[in-house]
């Protein structure tokens, strides 16, 4: 039996911005109904890898298929629908917002009406809707653009970023809203953030773009789990890259390879010998960070700050033992990258390019 | 003073006393600036939508081109026109020279690069991703300048403002390539321009009250329609 084509593929996508490669991706699909998030930092190409998806961008060479056939940019947009970072609402009432992409699409006014309703109510905008849409907070203008996108029951929905201007509270909320449509939805989704408990909150598979090109990409989490390299373990919320040699003396036996660790995974310890020293002690709010000195290499260590206050007085200069919870370090090749596959392989594309 | 307010006096008495002359004055300059007014918009607005969004070579400079036109004087403009106009001219077989046409066409060019220049910065002030955001809801090109158009119509109407002050108060042009014929081509700024050479101050002075009320009347109206809705 024939497997049935992807939603979207993209083939030999390159991007080129004057003599600049802003991105190189060979393959990439996205299902019907699966979630794929792009994790990636700043300048990585995540919003140009987007766009060109959503047919708002042309790529300098390669091509688009929608269901296994190539598509021009037009026909893509007929599929899918997008909320970009900022919420880029008209002048005009909330519900005429969420009416927008129904008016462009021809939709009669009583099926945008009750199209608009179903979306307003879904999130919580019902009693807003009659409200002009520049009088709405961040948060509210941003459940306005997933409400119009959502109106339109898109094939794809695109998201770029879309909380990354939100405070924590706000983005938490909007992303238990966003999680509990996409799993009662069959919108396939693609999902941009640098932003890992995003990806871990709302996507099937997850992908790692550095510097325009594809890194990693599997199920999310194998691959926020498993960094590939060291950029791709930054990105991933590893904190202490460590050099084989590095990795050596700290962990206190010889490594031919490089070692990834969360700060979250190296616990201060005040009673045992102290062969670190606090240099610096962060207080983050839930966390405390400290960077402690051991062997002459500089180790992160995340506390929550309750179990922080209580170890006795720890400041800089306090000699600390540094214990690294040797199954959440991760090995990484400790030169160039090598192509490697990630640890479970359910899907075409999850696989190095 | 006894000038200013004989002046005032005599404007109003224009008005009210409903002089077929001055009335005719008034529609004439309305008809021919209006027209250039909105000829200009026609134009300029593809202009401006273009300088804004699109990408070809030699864009910088055809900006360039247009915010030097937004500063060049009518009488230059009026003199390039005549030259065209003129009977042995590239145009001169057209016959349009001394006609409320010929008027039309110089008060254009005057409004065309003030026009396109604000319309070209009102544009680009709605933000870049505005246009991406709506072409990703499923609007096509033109749709979505339209959308980004209405984003921006409140300094787009103020372009328009812009262009239609800027031709209704206009001398050089209009006297040179309409020749203020009475009865054809005489406008309100012309018939002040004669009848202040001929030392009738007040008069003068009357049908330039009439210009401003007459400005301020249009500009009043595109002012409520560019403000409605707002405190």
């Amino acid at each position: 039996m024939n497997t049935p084509p992807p939603l979207l593929e993209l083939r030999s996508i390159t991007v080129e911005a004057g003599d600049r490669t802003i991105l190189q991706v060979e393959q990439l699909r996205i299902e019907r109904g699966e979630t794929l998030a792009i994790l990636g930092a700043n300048g990585a190409g995540k919003s140009t890898l987007l766009r060109v998806a959503g047919g708002l961008r042309r790529p300098t060479h390669g091509s688009v298929s929608l269901n296994g056939r190539t598509a021009t940019p037009a026909q893509i947009r007929q599929t899918c629908a997008a909320v970009l970072q900022r919420p880029l609402l008209r002048r005009g009432s909330v519900r005429a917002n969420v009416e927008t992409g129904l008016r462009f699409k021809g939709v009669p006014a009583a099926e945008r009406r009750k199209r608009a309703t179903q979306w307003l109510e879904r999130l919580g905008l019902e009693p807003l809707a009659e409200q002009a849409a520049d009088s709405l907070s961040g948060g509210e203008a941003q459940r306005v653009s997933l409400a119009r996108a959502f109106a339109l029951a898109p094939q794809l929905l695109l998201l770029d970023e879309p909380f990354g201007a939100l405070d924590a509270p706000t983005r938490a909320e909007l992303l238990a809203d966003l999680r509990d449509i996409l799993n009662t939805s069959d919108t396939a989704t693609l999902l941009v953030t640098h932003d890992r408990h995003e990806a871990a909150a709302t996507a099937d598979r997850s992908a790692v773009l550095h510097a325009g090109t594809l890194r990693q990409i599997g199920p999310t989490a194998s691959v926020l789990e498993n960094p590939e390299d060291a950029a791709c373990a930054r990105l991933l919320g590893f904190d202490n890259i460590l050099s084989p040699a590095a990795a050596s003396r700290v962990l206190g036996r010889l490594l031919d390879h490089a070692v990834a660790v969360r700060a979250t995974d190296c616990r201060l310890d005040p009673d045992g010998n102290g062969a670190g020293t606090i240099e610096r002690i962060l207080p983050f709010g839930g966390f405390t960070r400290a960077i402690v000195a051991i062997h002459g290499i500089r180790i992160l260590s995340d506390t929550p700050t309750p179990a922080f206050e209580r170890l006795s007085q720890l400041q800089p200069g306090t000699n600390v033992d540094l214990h690294i919870d040797a199954s959440e370090a991760r090995t990484l090749p400790c030169s160039q990258p090598t192509r490697r596959r990630a640890k479970t392989r359910n899907h075409p594309d999850d696989r190095l390019q | 003073m006894q000038v200013l307010w004989d002046a005032v006096t005599e404007a109003f008495r224009l008005l009210l006393s409903g002089d077929g002359e001055t009335w005719e004055i008034i529609a004439r300059s309305l008809r021919i600036s209006l027209t250039a007014t909105a000829l200009a918009l026609v134009l300029g607005l593809p202009v401006s939508a273009a300088l804004a969004f699109g990408r070809f070579p030699g864009r910088r400079i055809v900006l360039a081109l247009v915010n030097t036109g937004m500063g060049v004087p009518p009488v230059v403009a009026g003199l390039v026109i005549i030259v065209l106009l003129w009977r042995s001219g590239p145009l001169g077989a057209l016959g349009l020279l001394y006609t409320p046409t010929a008027m039309v066409i110089a008060q254009t060019a005057i409004a065309l690069p003030l026009v396109a220049g604000f319309s070209t910065a009102a544009l680009q002030h709605v933000d870049p991703d505005f246009r991406v955001q709506m072409q990703a809801l499923g609007a096509g090109r033109l749709r979505s300048l339209w959308t980004v158009a209405a984003e921006a119509r409140l300094p787009l109407l103020a372009a328009g403002m812009a262009g239609f002050g800027a031709v209704i108060s206009e001398v050089g042009a209009a006297l040179m390539v309409g020749g203020n014929i009475a009865g054809q081509t005489r406008v309100l700024t012309t018939a002040a321009v004669l009848e202040a050479s001929k030392g009738a101050f007040a008069l003068a002075l009357a049908l330039g009250i009439i210009l401003l009320v007459i400005a301020f009347a249009v500009n009043l109206v595109v002012t409520a329609v560019q403000q409605h809705g707002r405190a």
